[in-house]
Protein backbone atom coordinates (compact mmCIF):
# COMPACT_ATOMS: atom_id res chain seq x y z
CA UNK A 1 0.00 0.00 0.00
CA UNK A 2 2.50 2.50 0.97
CA UNK A 3 4.14 2.19 -2.81
CA UNK A 4 0.54 3.13 -3.93
CA UNK A 5 0.80 6.22 -1.35
CA UNK A 6 4.10 6.59 -2.72
CA UNK A 7 3.25 6.63 -6.69
CA UNK A 8 -0.12 8.56 -6.16
CA UNK A 9 1.87 11.24 -4.17
CA UNK A 10 4.28 11.62 -6.94
CA UNK A 11 1.32 12.01 -9.56
CA UNK A 12 -0.29 14.70 -7.78
CA UNK A 13 3.44 16.51 -7.60
CA UNK A 14 4.08 16.11 -10.75
CA UNK A 15 0.80 16.12 -13.17
CA UNK A 16 -0.66 19.21 -13.77
CA UNK A 17 -4.25 18.41 -13.79
CA UNK A 18 -5.36 20.83 -16.20
CA UNK A 19 -9.10 20.27 -16.55
CA UNK A 20 -10.32 17.37 -14.18
CA UNK A 21 -13.05 16.64 -15.41
CA UNK A 22 -14.30 14.33 -13.04
CA UNK A 23 -13.26 16.10 -9.47
CA UNK A 24 -12.71 12.87 -7.59
CA UNK A 25 -8.70 12.29 -7.00
CA UNK A 26 -9.05 8.94 -5.23
CA UNK A 27 -10.66 7.50 -8.17
CA UNK A 28 -8.37 9.45 -10.95
CA UNK A 29 -5.18 7.99 -8.91
CA UNK A 30 -6.15 4.33 -8.96
CA UNK A 31 -6.79 4.80 -12.79
CA UNK A 32 -3.40 5.80 -13.03
CA UNK A 33 -2.15 2.61 -11.04
CA UNK A 34 -4.10 0.34 -12.98
CA UNK A 35 -2.19 -1.19 -15.90
CA UNK A 36 -4.79 -0.31 -18.56
CA UNK A 37 -3.39 -2.16 -21.50
CA UNK A 38 -1.17 -5.39 -22.07
CA UNK A 39 1.03 -2.39 -23.90
CA UNK A 40 1.42 -0.65 -20.39
CA UNK A 41 2.31 -3.85 -18.82
CA UNK A 42 5.06 -4.35 -21.29
CA UNK A 43 6.65 -0.71 -20.92
CA UNK A 44 6.12 -0.81 -17.54
CA UNK A 45 7.92 -4.25 -16.56
CA UNK A 46 10.65 -3.01 -19.37
CA UNK A 47 10.71 0.37 -17.57
CA UNK A 48 9.94 2.24 -20.55
CA UNK A 49 7.13 4.81 -19.39
CA UNK A 50 6.76 7.14 -16.20
CA UNK A 51 4.26 7.45 -14.18
CA UNK A 52 1.43 9.19 -16.41
CA UNK A 53 2.11 6.99 -18.44
CA UNK A 54 3.92 8.83 -20.88
CA UNK A 55 6.63 6.71 -22.93
CA UNK A 56 10.49 6.88 -22.73
CA UNK A 57 12.78 6.09 -25.54
CA UNK A 58 15.63 5.04 -25.98
CA UNK A 59 17.62 8.38 -25.88
CA UNK A 60 16.13 9.08 -22.70
CA UNK A 61 17.83 8.50 -19.18
CA UNK A 62 15.24 6.75 -17.67
CA UNK A 63 14.80 4.59 -20.79
CA UNK A 64 14.95 0.85 -19.38
CA UNK A 65 16.82 1.61 -15.84
CA UNK A 66 16.98 -0.84 -13.56
CA UNK A 67 16.01 1.78 -10.71
CA UNK A 68 12.47 2.12 -13.14
CA UNK A 69 12.06 -1.39 -13.63
CA UNK A 70 12.93 -2.15 -9.98
CA UNK A 71 9.76 0.34 -8.97
CA UNK A 72 7.29 -0.70 -11.65
CA UNK A 73 7.76 -4.90 -11.18
CA UNK A 74 6.68 -4.47 -7.20
CA UNK A 75 2.96 -3.28 -8.53
CA UNK A 76 2.57 -5.91 -11.37
CA UNK A 77 1.47 -8.73 -10.02
CA UNK A 78 -1.89 -9.89 -8.69
CA UNK A 79 -1.42 -9.45 -4.98
CA UNK A 80 -4.79 -11.55 -4.39
CA UNK A 81 -2.98 -14.52 -5.30
CA UNK A 82 -1.46 -15.74 -2.40
CA UNK A 83 -0.58 -18.83 -4.56
CA UNK A 84 2.69 -16.90 -5.38
CA UNK A 85 4.92 -17.11 -2.46
CA UNK A 86 6.72 -13.30 -1.51
CA UNK A 87 10.16 -15.58 -1.67
CA UNK A 88 9.18 -16.75 -5.61
CA UNK A 89 8.42 -13.04 -6.92
CA UNK A 90 11.41 -11.90 -5.27
CA UNK A 91 13.84 -14.13 -6.56
CA UNK A 92 12.02 -13.24 -10.44
CA UNK A 93 12.58 -9.67 -9.67
CA UNK A 94 16.01 -10.37 -8.72
CA UNK A 95 16.67 -12.30 -11.57
CA UNK A 96 14.71 -9.57 -13.70
CA UNK A 97 17.09 -7.05 -13.09
CA UNK A 98 20.43 -8.97 -12.88
CA UNK A 99 19.93 -10.10 -16.74
CA UNK A 100 19.10 -6.74 -17.59
CA UNK A 101 18.65 -6.12 -21.41
CA UNK A 102 17.90 -9.97 -21.83
CA UNK A 103 14.95 -9.94 -19.44
CA UNK A 104 13.37 -6.96 -21.74
CA UNK A 105 10.03 -8.49 -22.96
CA UNK A 106 9.81 -8.32 -26.96
CA UNK A 107 6.40 -7.65 -28.07
CA UNK A 108 7.07 -9.21 -31.80
CA UNK A 109 9.95 -11.72 -29.93
CA UNK A 110 7.62 -15.03 -29.93
CA UNK A 111 7.34 -17.48 -26.85
CA UNK A 112 4.40 -15.92 -25.65
CA UNK A 113 0.39 -16.48 -26.77
CA UNK A 114 -2.68 -15.50 -25.50
CA UNK A 115 -5.47 -18.20 -24.42
CA UNK A 116 -9.31 -17.10 -25.35
CA UNK A 117 -11.96 -17.90 -23.42
CA UNK A 118 -15.15 -17.53 -26.13
CA UNK A 119 -18.49 -18.80 -26.54
CA UNK A 120 -20.12 -20.01 -29.48
CA UNK A 121 -23.52 -21.93 -30.11
CA UNK A 122 -23.22 -25.37 -31.47
CA UNK A 123 -26.74 -26.19 -33.25
CA UNK A 124 -28.34 -23.21 -30.85
CA UNK A 125 -26.64 -24.67 -27.63
CA UNK A 126 -23.95 -22.30 -25.95
CA UNK A 127 -20.55 -24.06 -25.82
CA UNK A 128 -17.00 -22.92 -24.48
CA UNK A 129 -14.44 -22.91 -26.40
CA UNK A 130 -10.61 -21.92 -26.22
CA UNK A 131 -8.56 -20.56 -28.66
CA UNK A 132 -5.06 -19.92 -28.28
CA UNK A 133 -3.95 -16.79 -30.21
CA UNK A 134 -0.55 -15.92 -31.32
CA UNK A 135 1.55 -13.10 -33.22
CA UNK A 136 2.69 -13.97 -36.76
CA UNK A 137 4.58 -11.77 -39.30
CA UNK A 138 2.84 -11.22 -42.33
CA UNK A 139 3.17 -8.48 -45.36
CA UNK A 140 3.78 -5.54 -44.04
CA UNK A 141 3.35 -6.22 -40.02
CA UNK A 142 1.82 -8.49 -38.04
CA UNK A 143 -1.45 -10.30 -37.34
CA UNK A 144 -2.80 -12.40 -34.17
CA UNK A 145 -3.59 -15.95 -35.51
CA UNK A 146 -5.61 -18.77 -34.27
CA UNK A 147 -2.57 -21.41 -33.59
CA UNK A 148 -4.48 -24.16 -31.43
CA UNK A 149 -8.00 -24.42 -30.37
CA UNK A 150 -9.66 -26.59 -27.08
CA UNK A 151 -12.90 -27.51 -26.99
CA UNK A 152 -14.62 -30.05 -24.43
CA UNK A 153 -17.53 -30.61 -26.74
CA UNK A 154 -15.32 -32.17 -29.28
CA UNK A 155 -13.84 -34.66 -26.90
CA UNK A 156 -15.97 -37.50 -26.87
CA UNK A 157 -15.28 -37.89 -30.13
CA UNK A 158 -11.93 -38.67 -29.79
CA UNK A 159 -12.00 -40.92 -26.67
CA UNK A 160 -10.58 -43.73 -26.68
CA UNK A 161 -9.68 -46.60 -24.03
CA UNK A 162 -5.73 -47.79 -25.02
CA UNK A 163 -5.30 -50.26 -21.92
CA UNK A 164 -8.11 -52.72 -22.98
CA UNK A 165 -7.37 -54.37 -26.67
CA UNK A 166 -10.93 -53.53 -27.80
CA UNK A 167 -11.94 -53.58 -31.91
CA UNK A 168 -9.26 -53.68 -34.30
CA UNK A 169 -8.25 -54.58 -38.16
CA UNK A 170 -6.54 -57.98 -38.00
CA UNK A 171 -3.34 -57.84 -39.60
CA UNK A 172 -4.17 -59.50 -42.88
CA UNK A 173 -6.94 -57.52 -43.26
CA UNK A 174 -5.12 -56.53 -46.15
CA UNK A 175 -5.56 -59.62 -48.25
CA UNK A 176 -9.05 -58.88 -48.08
CA UNK A 177 -8.95 -55.76 -49.33
CA UNK A 178 -10.00 -54.24 -46.15
CA UNK A 179 -13.74 -55.68 -46.55
CA UNK A 180 -13.71 -55.59 -42.54
CA UNK A 181 -13.76 -52.25 -42.72
CA UNK A 182 -17.41 -52.55 -43.17
CA UNK A 183 -17.92 -53.37 -40.03
CA UNK A 184 -14.95 -50.91 -38.43
CA UNK A 185 -17.64 -48.24 -39.14
CA UNK A 186 -21.19 -49.77 -38.70
CA UNK A 187 -20.51 -48.37 -35.03
CA UNK A 188 -19.39 -44.88 -34.81
CA UNK A 189 -19.17 -44.53 -31.35
CA UNK A 190 -16.22 -46.81 -31.34
CA UNK A 191 -14.36 -45.64 -34.53
CA UNK A 192 -11.43 -43.85 -32.84
CA UNK A 193 -10.23 -47.44 -31.97
CA UNK A 194 -8.78 -47.78 -35.60
CA UNK A 195 -6.97 -44.89 -35.48
CA UNK A 196 -2.63 -45.38 -35.12
CA UNK A 197 -1.70 -44.59 -31.64
CA UNK A 198 0.50 -41.97 -32.30
CA UNK A 199 -2.82 -39.61 -33.64
CA UNK A 200 -3.50 -37.13 -31.56
CA UNK A 201 -7.06 -35.09 -32.22
CA UNK A 202 -6.36 -31.52 -33.70
CA UNK A 203 -9.39 -29.40 -32.44
CA UNK A 204 -8.50 -26.63 -34.78
CA UNK A 205 -9.36 -28.87 -37.77
CA UNK A 206 -12.70 -29.80 -36.50
CA UNK A 207 -13.48 -26.41 -34.81
CA UNK A 208 -12.67 -24.55 -38.99
CA UNK A 209 -15.28 -27.68 -39.86
CA UNK A 210 -17.84 -26.67 -38.08
CA UNK A 211 -17.84 -23.19 -38.23
CA UNK A 212 -17.45 -23.05 -42.26
CA UNK A 213 -20.45 -25.86 -42.13
CA UNK A 214 -22.31 -23.80 -40.15
CA UNK A 215 -22.98 -25.39 -37.03
CA UNK A 216 -20.81 -23.40 -34.69
CA UNK A 217 -21.64 -19.65 -34.33
CA UNK A 218 -19.94 -17.34 -32.87
CA UNK A 219 -21.09 -15.57 -29.56
CA UNK A 220 -18.86 -13.60 -27.33
CA UNK A 221 -15.76 -13.48 -26.01
CA UNK A 222 -15.63 -14.36 -21.60
CA UNK A 223 -12.18 -13.86 -20.82
CA UNK A 224 -8.58 -13.42 -22.10
CA UNK A 225 -5.32 -14.10 -20.46
CA UNK A 226 -1.26 -14.46 -21.74
CA UNK A 227 1.02 -17.13 -21.29
CA UNK A 228 5.02 -15.78 -21.20
CA UNK A 229 7.51 -17.90 -21.66
CA UNK A 230 9.93 -15.37 -23.24
CA UNK A 231 12.20 -14.86 -20.27
CA UNK A 232 14.49 -17.75 -19.65
CA UNK A 233 13.81 -20.14 -16.73
CA UNK A 234 9.84 -18.48 -16.16
CA UNK A 235 6.67 -18.87 -16.89
CA UNK A 236 4.49 -16.22 -16.50
CA UNK A 237 0.31 -15.44 -16.88
CA UNK A 238 -0.90 -12.46 -17.43
CA UNK A 239 -4.61 -11.49 -16.49
CA UNK A 240 -6.81 -8.35 -15.99
CA UNK A 241 -8.56 -7.23 -12.87
CA UNK A 242 -11.43 -5.32 -12.67
CA UNK A 243 -12.19 -4.59 -9.15
CA UNK A 244 -11.69 -1.92 -6.57
CA UNK A 245 -8.33 -0.62 -4.93
CA UNK A 246 -5.30 0.04 -6.77
CA UNK A 247 -3.94 -3.26 -7.72
CA UNK A 248 -6.06 -3.41 -10.88
CA UNK A 249 -5.85 -4.00 -14.75
CA UNK A 250 -3.09 -6.54 -16.64
CA UNK A 251 -1.21 -8.34 -13.87
CA UNK A 252 0.83 -11.04 -13.25
CA UNK A 253 -1.51 -13.52 -12.03
CA UNK A 254 0.31 -16.77 -12.19
CA UNK A 255 4.82 -17.17 -11.75
CA UNK A 256 6.30 -20.57 -12.34
CA UNK A 257 10.39 -21.56 -12.07
CA UNK A 258 11.15 -23.54 -14.95
CA UNK A 259 14.40 -25.90 -14.54
CA UNK A 260 14.71 -27.24 -17.51
CA UNK A 261 12.88 -28.04 -21.01
CA UNK A 262 10.65 -30.38 -20.15
CA UNK A 263 9.12 -28.13 -17.28
CA UNK A 264 8.50 -25.76 -19.83
CA UNK A 265 6.82 -28.89 -22.28
CA UNK A 266 4.76 -30.36 -19.37
CA UNK A 267 3.43 -26.64 -18.79
CA UNK A 268 2.60 -26.42 -22.12
CA UNK A 269 0.40 -29.42 -21.99
CA UNK A 270 -1.92 -28.44 -18.93
CA UNK A 271 -2.38 -25.23 -20.32
CA UNK A 272 -3.19 -26.08 -24.32
CA UNK A 273 -5.98 -28.40 -22.37
CA UNK B 1 -9.95 21.28 -24.90
CA UNK B 2 -11.89 21.32 -27.98
CA UNK B 3 -11.53 24.75 -29.38
CA UNK B 4 -10.63 25.21 -33.05
CA UNK B 5 -9.83 21.74 -33.83
CA UNK B 6 -10.03 22.16 -37.91
CA UNK B 7 -7.39 24.31 -37.60
CA UNK B 8 -5.12 21.95 -35.14
CA UNK B 9 -5.90 18.50 -37.62
CA UNK B 10 -4.88 21.30 -40.83
CA UNK B 11 -1.61 21.83 -38.95
CA UNK B 12 -0.65 18.16 -38.15
CA UNK B 13 -2.22 17.16 -42.08
CA UNK B 14 0.82 19.22 -43.02
CA UNK B 15 3.43 18.45 -40.34
CA UNK B 16 2.76 14.34 -41.04
CA UNK B 17 3.16 14.96 -44.81
CA UNK B 18 6.72 16.47 -44.88
CA UNK B 19 7.87 12.70 -43.20
CA UNK B 20 5.25 10.59 -45.37
CA UNK B 21 7.38 9.16 -47.72
CA UNK B 22 9.94 8.32 -45.20
CA UNK B 23 7.55 6.38 -43.20
CA UNK B 24 6.54 4.59 -46.28
CA UNK B 25 10.05 3.05 -47.15
CA UNK B 26 11.16 2.38 -43.57
CA UNK B 27 7.79 1.34 -41.81
CA UNK B 28 9.27 3.04 -38.59
CA UNK B 29 7.50 5.86 -36.99
CA UNK B 30 9.83 8.14 -35.17
CA UNK B 31 9.23 9.33 -31.94
CA UNK B 32 8.19 12.76 -32.44
CA UNK B 33 6.04 11.54 -35.74
CA UNK B 34 4.60 9.16 -33.23
CA UNK B 35 3.73 11.83 -30.91
CA UNK B 36 1.99 14.29 -33.43
CA UNK B 37 0.01 11.26 -34.63
CA UNK B 38 -0.90 10.48 -30.72
CA UNK B 39 -1.99 14.37 -30.66
CA UNK B 40 -4.27 13.95 -34.04
CA UNK B 41 -5.59 10.50 -32.16
CA UNK B 42 -6.18 11.83 -28.90
CA UNK B 43 -8.21 15.38 -30.71
CA UNK B 44 -10.50 12.59 -32.51
CA UNK B 45 -10.88 10.75 -29.50
CA UNK B 46 -11.97 13.56 -27.39
CA UNK B 47 -14.63 14.82 -30.54
CA UNK B 48 -16.14 11.52 -29.90
CA UNK B 49 -16.36 11.92 -26.07
CA UNK B 50 -17.73 15.32 -27.05
CA UNK B 51 -20.06 13.76 -29.16
CA UNK B 52 -21.11 11.05 -26.87
CA UNK B 53 -22.01 13.84 -24.11
CA UNK B 54 -24.17 15.54 -26.48
CA UNK B 55 -25.94 12.31 -27.79
CA UNK B 56 -26.66 11.49 -24.23
CA UNK B 57 -28.05 15.02 -22.89
CA UNK B 58 -31.54 14.70 -22.21
CA UNK B 59 -31.90 18.48 -23.42
CA UNK B 60 -31.19 17.77 -27.08
CA UNK B 61 -33.14 17.87 -29.33
CA UNK B 62 -33.75 14.68 -31.73
CA UNK B 63 -32.83 16.35 -34.83
CA UNK B 64 -29.24 18.18 -33.19
CA UNK B 65 -29.04 14.59 -31.92
CA UNK B 66 -29.13 13.30 -35.26
CA UNK B 67 -26.74 15.55 -36.90
CA UNK B 68 -24.41 14.85 -34.10
CA UNK B 69 -24.29 11.06 -34.47
CA UNK B 70 -23.61 11.45 -38.27
CA UNK B 71 -20.70 14.10 -37.28
CA UNK B 72 -19.60 11.16 -35.04
CA UNK B 73 -19.85 7.92 -37.89
CA UNK B 74 -17.32 10.09 -39.96
CA UNK B 75 -15.06 9.87 -37.08
CA UNK B 76 -15.03 5.91 -38.00
CA UNK B 77 -13.67 3.23 -40.27
CA UNK B 78 -16.79 1.54 -41.93
CA UNK B 79 -18.10 -1.81 -39.66
CA UNK B 80 -17.01 -0.53 -36.64
CA UNK B 81 -18.25 -2.01 -33.71
CA UNK B 82 -18.95 -1.66 -29.77
CA UNK B 83 -18.02 -4.38 -27.63
CA UNK B 84 -19.80 -4.26 -24.21
CA UNK B 85 -19.84 -5.93 -21.18
CA UNK B 86 -20.87 -5.45 -17.53
CA UNK B 87 -19.96 -6.23 -13.76
CA UNK B 88 -22.74 -8.44 -13.78
CA UNK B 89 -22.18 -9.93 -17.24
CA UNK B 90 -18.92 -11.51 -18.46
CA UNK B 91 -20.75 -12.22 -22.49
CA UNK B 92 -19.81 -9.09 -24.93
CA UNK B 93 -22.71 -7.58 -26.28
CA UNK B 94 -21.74 -6.17 -29.40
CA UNK B 95 -23.73 -3.06 -31.15
CA UNK B 96 -22.86 -1.27 -34.54
CA UNK B 97 -21.73 2.11 -33.95
CA UNK B 98 -24.70 3.90 -34.90
CA UNK B 99 -26.81 1.24 -33.19
CA UNK B 100 -25.04 2.55 -29.89
CA UNK B 101 -25.48 5.94 -30.27
CA UNK B 102 -28.91 5.45 -30.65
CA UNK B 103 -29.81 3.21 -28.13
CA UNK B 104 -27.77 6.15 -25.77
CA UNK B 105 -30.36 8.61 -26.81
CA UNK B 106 -33.24 5.89 -26.70
CA UNK B 107 -32.07 5.44 -22.45
CA UNK B 108 -34.91 6.02 -20.11
CA UNK B 109 -33.70 8.36 -17.60
CA UNK B 110 -34.98 12.25 -17.40
CA UNK B 111 -31.40 13.31 -16.59
CA UNK B 112 -27.89 11.99 -17.40
CA UNK B 113 -24.61 13.27 -16.94
CA UNK B 114 -21.55 12.12 -18.67
CA UNK B 115 -18.17 13.03 -17.60
CA UNK B 116 -14.86 12.12 -19.00
CA UNK B 117 -11.76 11.47 -16.66
CA UNK B 118 -8.69 13.60 -17.30
CA UNK B 119 -7.02 10.71 -18.11
CA UNK B 120 -5.49 8.56 -20.53
CA UNK B 121 -3.40 6.17 -22.42
CA UNK B 122 -1.80 5.47 -25.83
CA UNK B 123 -0.80 2.55 -26.91
CA UNK B 124 2.35 1.89 -29.16
CA UNK B 125 1.25 1.53 -32.69
CA UNK B 126 1.66 -1.60 -34.34
CA UNK B 127 1.99 -2.24 -38.45
CA UNK B 128 -0.66 -4.24 -39.81
CA UNK B 129 -0.17 -6.33 -42.70
CA UNK B 130 -1.97 -4.11 -44.74
CA UNK B 131 0.41 -1.56 -44.16
CA UNK B 132 -1.63 0.33 -41.80
CA UNK B 133 -0.62 1.45 -38.19
CA UNK B 134 -3.03 0.34 -35.60
CA UNK B 135 -3.39 1.61 -31.88
CA UNK B 136 -5.46 1.78 -29.12
CA UNK B 137 -6.15 4.99 -27.15
CA UNK B 138 -7.99 3.69 -23.41
CA UNK B 139 -10.29 6.86 -22.02
CA UNK B 140 -12.61 6.22 -18.72
CA UNK B 141 -16.38 7.64 -18.46
CA UNK B 142 -18.51 7.93 -15.62
CA UNK B 143 -22.16 7.99 -16.24
CA UNK B 144 -25.36 9.12 -14.33
CA UNK B 145 -29.10 8.68 -14.87
CA UNK B 146 -31.71 9.74 -13.05
CA UNK B 147 -35.46 8.98 -13.49
CA UNK B 148 -37.94 11.38 -11.93
CA UNK B 149 -38.96 9.00 -9.64
CA UNK B 150 -35.56 9.28 -8.09
CA UNK B 151 -34.25 6.06 -9.85
CA UNK B 152 -30.44 6.68 -10.21
CA UNK B 153 -27.83 4.52 -12.21
CA UNK B 154 -24.59 5.11 -12.10
CA UNK B 155 -21.16 3.42 -13.63
CA UNK B 156 -17.51 4.33 -14.93
CA UNK B 157 -16.39 2.50 -18.29
CA UNK B 158 -13.18 1.78 -19.27
CA UNK B 159 -13.24 2.44 -23.33
CA UNK B 160 -10.23 0.61 -25.31
CA UNK B 161 -10.91 2.53 -28.93
CA UNK B 162 -9.25 1.36 -31.76
CA UNK B 163 -7.26 3.72 -34.19
CA UNK B 164 -6.17 3.19 -37.21
CA UNK B 165 -3.17 5.56 -38.70
CA UNK B 166 -3.26 5.77 -42.51
CA UNK B 167 -1.44 7.38 -45.16
CA UNK B 168 -3.96 9.89 -47.65
CA UNK B 169 -3.52 12.12 -50.05
CA UNK B 170 -5.02 15.43 -50.47
CA UNK B 171 -4.42 18.04 -53.14
CA UNK B 172 -3.84 21.72 -52.11
CA UNK B 173 -3.03 24.68 -54.55
CA UNK B 174 -2.76 22.04 -57.64
CA UNK B 175 0.25 20.17 -55.34
CA UNK B 176 -0.96 16.62 -53.74
CA UNK B 177 0.45 16.33 -50.35
CA UNK B 178 0.49 12.44 -48.48
CA UNK B 179 -0.55 12.92 -45.05
CA UNK B 180 -1.15 10.17 -42.48
CA UNK B 181 -4.69 10.54 -40.90
CA UNK B 182 -6.45 9.22 -38.08
CA UNK B 183 -9.83 7.48 -38.03
CA UNK B 184 -11.22 5.48 -34.85
CA UNK B 185 -12.39 1.41 -35.06
CA UNK B 186 -13.57 -0.79 -32.65
CA UNK B 187 -14.41 0.10 -29.54
CA UNK B 188 -14.39 -2.06 -26.01
CA UNK B 189 -16.31 -1.03 -23.20
CA UNK B 190 -16.01 -2.14 -19.75
CA UNK B 191 -17.74 -1.40 -16.95
CA UNK B 192 -15.45 -0.94 -14.04
CA UNK B 193 -17.26 0.05 -10.97
CA UNK B 194 -21.11 0.97 -10.22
Amino acid sequence: MLRYLFAIALLVMTSPLVAQIVGDLDDESKLYAQSKQVNQFFRRFNGEEDEKGNRYYPADRQYQSTRLRKNYLGILFDEGNKGISPALKTEFVKDVLEKGESSILNFHGGNWFSEVNAIFTMNGVSQRITLYMELEKDHLGYKWVISKVHADTFDPYFKRDTTKVGRFLHPLSHELDFMNLRKAFERSDSISQFTAKRFTPDHLSVFLYEVKKGNLKFKSVEAVKFHFFQLDGWYFELSQFIRPGYNTGWLISNLVKLSSDADKKLLLAYLYQ
Amino acid sequence: MFNNPYKFSLLLIFSLATTSVILAQTGDISPKRKQAIDSLALEKVRDLSKYISIIGNKKTAFSEATRVMDRAEELFAPDSEMGVSSLNSKEVKYYKVRKYFEHLIALNYDRVTIQWYDIHYISDLERQPDGRYVGVVTIYQRFEGVSDDGLKYKDTTKKDITIYVERKKTQVSGRIIEFWDVLLGDIRVTETSK
